[in-house]
């Protein structure tokens, strides 16, 4: 069935051979105001390499919104160095979507699961081509919302709309999905069925995500890479963490224990010692 | 298959209902509910009315309900009320056509366009103290009494408010679908076709529904003062001929005509636009 694997789409094959880090930020700087300024993000320094998962962690308001909506390209950096694909950021594009935590907002409430889904194809254009209506088949399979593809969103529940926001994503088939605590508002079950789906996608078509959480745990599931962010004003990406432990991700291993600690202390100030415990 | 979430594990169990055999369904229970509440809401106005009637004012100032509907006969078979009412009507249908296509069309670009909205906005803040009543004696000078005038005063009653509720529709478009449909490969145009234009449609409904009455209160003054025909020269006519029964009989007609205009208003939009209108 899944004839991705053998015959990729022009897109994403052109991504894959494309080498280079996808985004590279160099002393980012973002200011917000002008009378009363408050500098969100100083010196900023990433870089997310091409297929990669890197979560993005951090305390409440320490600016983890305010840097994805950087590299979407909905605000203007103040200051330094953002390139996507070695290319300053002008603007919005398709090829990197982002996945809003208010699904409500997101979505399009007049219409049904399966136009939200087809509504990407729509805009540019591609809805009636060959092979796409397979896509769109596929991605609500994939979420499992084939059988709901009828119905609005006020009539499916609030996982099924975040469901439907990362098949509406994965439809337009973008090179990076920027995903901004998309699964904070779920239950633990749903969310762990949701990370599974992530995963599989992410695994199989070969997209590179930034994941932002203040979720220590569903960072230690996802990421390659965890960045943590330091509080702010002026925050900046203070630790990179690598993970290397294969997926799926056993909550239990001693090996992730010791990084939750570790974040813990880097996140709230408590100690490895005393977080053991 | 690919498929990581199953459904059919997704899928709600079918709850069986316990409920005991009853006479009428929830829903016919509360239609009854509410019919009778509008039936005793009446009662009482009509008993209150009857009261003042004979034992306050009197008869001749306000006649009681038996006067009114015993005037209300000869007015109808005469075919002149209905004549009447279908001149108010038709003065209100155009003005208010007109009002809320120049209303929505200009508040569309007002909301979108900054330097538009800048512009033309304390103009529209500082002219819609102007009831059309206030405007009356300068719009008889510039039309003089014919239709042209009920239309220009009608418009005049609706065009703001659908404008500046168009306005507030188009401003607050959560600007999240907005960006959403920019990561997915929008043009300004496909925003505002298909993003703003139908994220606005509550507010322009409401804005729609607010002229209309606006509509309604608008052309009886217009009449009052320079008309040959309509629901506010039949008021006039029949004030100038002391028949207070007449008189009674037009203000019941214009509750009763503008009720069932709205009415009508809401119960097609709910129709043709309730997906539009449905809140997630
Ligand atoms: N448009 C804005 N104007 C002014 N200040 C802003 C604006 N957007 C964000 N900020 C400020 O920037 C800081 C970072 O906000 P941001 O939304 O990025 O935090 P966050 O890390 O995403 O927090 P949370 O986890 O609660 O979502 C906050 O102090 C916030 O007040
Ligand atoms: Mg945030």
């Amino acid at each position: 069935m899944d004839m991705r694997a053998e015959a990729p789409s022009p897109r994403t094959e052109r991504a894959r051979r494309r080498g280079g880090p996808v985004f590279s930020i160099k002393g980012l700087l973002k200011v917000f105001g002008d009378d009363k300024p408050y500098v969100a993000l100083k010196d900023v320094e990433l870089t997310v390499e091409n297929g990669e998962f890197l979560c993005l962690l951090g305390a409440s308001g320490c600016g983890k919104s305010t840097l994805l909506n950087l590299l979407a390209g909905f605000e203007k950096p103040s200051g330094g160095e953002l390139l996507y694909n070695s290319k300053p950021i002008a603007g919005p594009g398709r090829e990197r979507v982002m996945f809003f935590q208010d699904a409500n907002a997101a979505l399009l409430p007049w219409q049904t699961v399966q136009q939200n889904v087809e509504f990407g194809l729509k805009l540019q254009g591609l809805l009636h081509n060959q092979g796409w209506r397979e896509r769109i088949e596929e991605c609500l399979e994939l979420v499992g919302l084939a059988e709901h593809r009828h119905k609005v969103p006020s009539e499916i529940s609030g996982g099924m709309r975040q469901r439907l926001q990362i098949a509406r994503a994965l439809a337009v088939e973008p090179d990076v999905l920027l995903m901004d605590e998309p699964f904070a508002a779920l239950d633990a079950i749903t969310r762990r069925r949701m990370h599974e789906a992530l995963l599989d996608v992410w695994q199989r078509e070969k997209r590179t995500v930034v994941f932002v959480t203040h979720d220590i745990m569903e960072a230690l599931t996802l990421a390659d890479r965890i960045a943590v962010m330091s509080v702010g004003p002026g925050s900046r990406i203070a630790h990179i963490i690598e993970i290397k432990q294969p997926r799926p991700r056993n909550p239990a291993d001693p090996e992730l224990g010791h990084l939750f600690a570790h974040l813990e202390h880097l996140l709230h100030g408590v100690s490895p010692e005393e977080s053991m415990q | 298959m690919s498929a990581v979430v199953s459904s059919d594990t997704l899928q709600h169990e079918k709850t069986q209902k316990m409920r005991r055999p009853r006479l009428l369904s929830a829903k016919q229970r509360e239609i009854i509910r509410r019919l009778g509440f509008i039936a005793t809401s009446f009662l009482m106005a009509f008993v209150v009315w009857y009261v003042v009637s004979y034992y306050v004012t009197g008869p001749f100032l306000i006649p009681p309900p038996s006067k009114v509907i015993a005037a209300f006969f000869p007015m109808a078979e005469s075919g002149q009320l209905l004549n009447d009412i279908g001149m108010s009507l038709s003065r209100v249908a155009v003005g208010y056509s007109f009002g809320s296509v120049i209303g929505l069309t200009l508040g569309l670009f007002m909301g979108r366009v900054r330097v538009l909205h800048d512009l033309l906005d304390p103009i529209v803040q500082t002219a819609r103290f102007l009831s059309p009543t206030a405007m009356i004696p300068i719009v008889i000078i510039w039309f003089g009494i014919g239709e042209l005038a009920k239309y220009a005063l009608v418009f005049w009653g609706t065009v703001s408010l659908v404008l500046i509720n168009t306005i507030a529709g188009v401003l607050r478009t959560p600007k999240i679908r907005q960006n959403a449909a920019l990561c997915l490969g929008a043009s300004e145009a496909q925003i505002f076709r298909l993003i703003v234009l139908p994220s606005a449609v509550p507010f322009i409904v409401i804005g729609m529904r607010l002229a209309l009455a606006s509509a309604f209160v608008s052309i009886i003054p217009a009449e009052l003062l320079a008309a040959d025909s309509g629901l506010g020269y039949l008021l006039q006519q029949s004030s100038l001929l002391l028949q207070t029964d007449r008189i009674f009989v037009a203000l019941v007609v214009i509750c009763v005509v503008g009720f069932l205009t709205d009415q009508l208003f809401y119960w097609s939009t709910t129709l043709f636009l309730r997906r539009y209108l449905a809140v997630v």
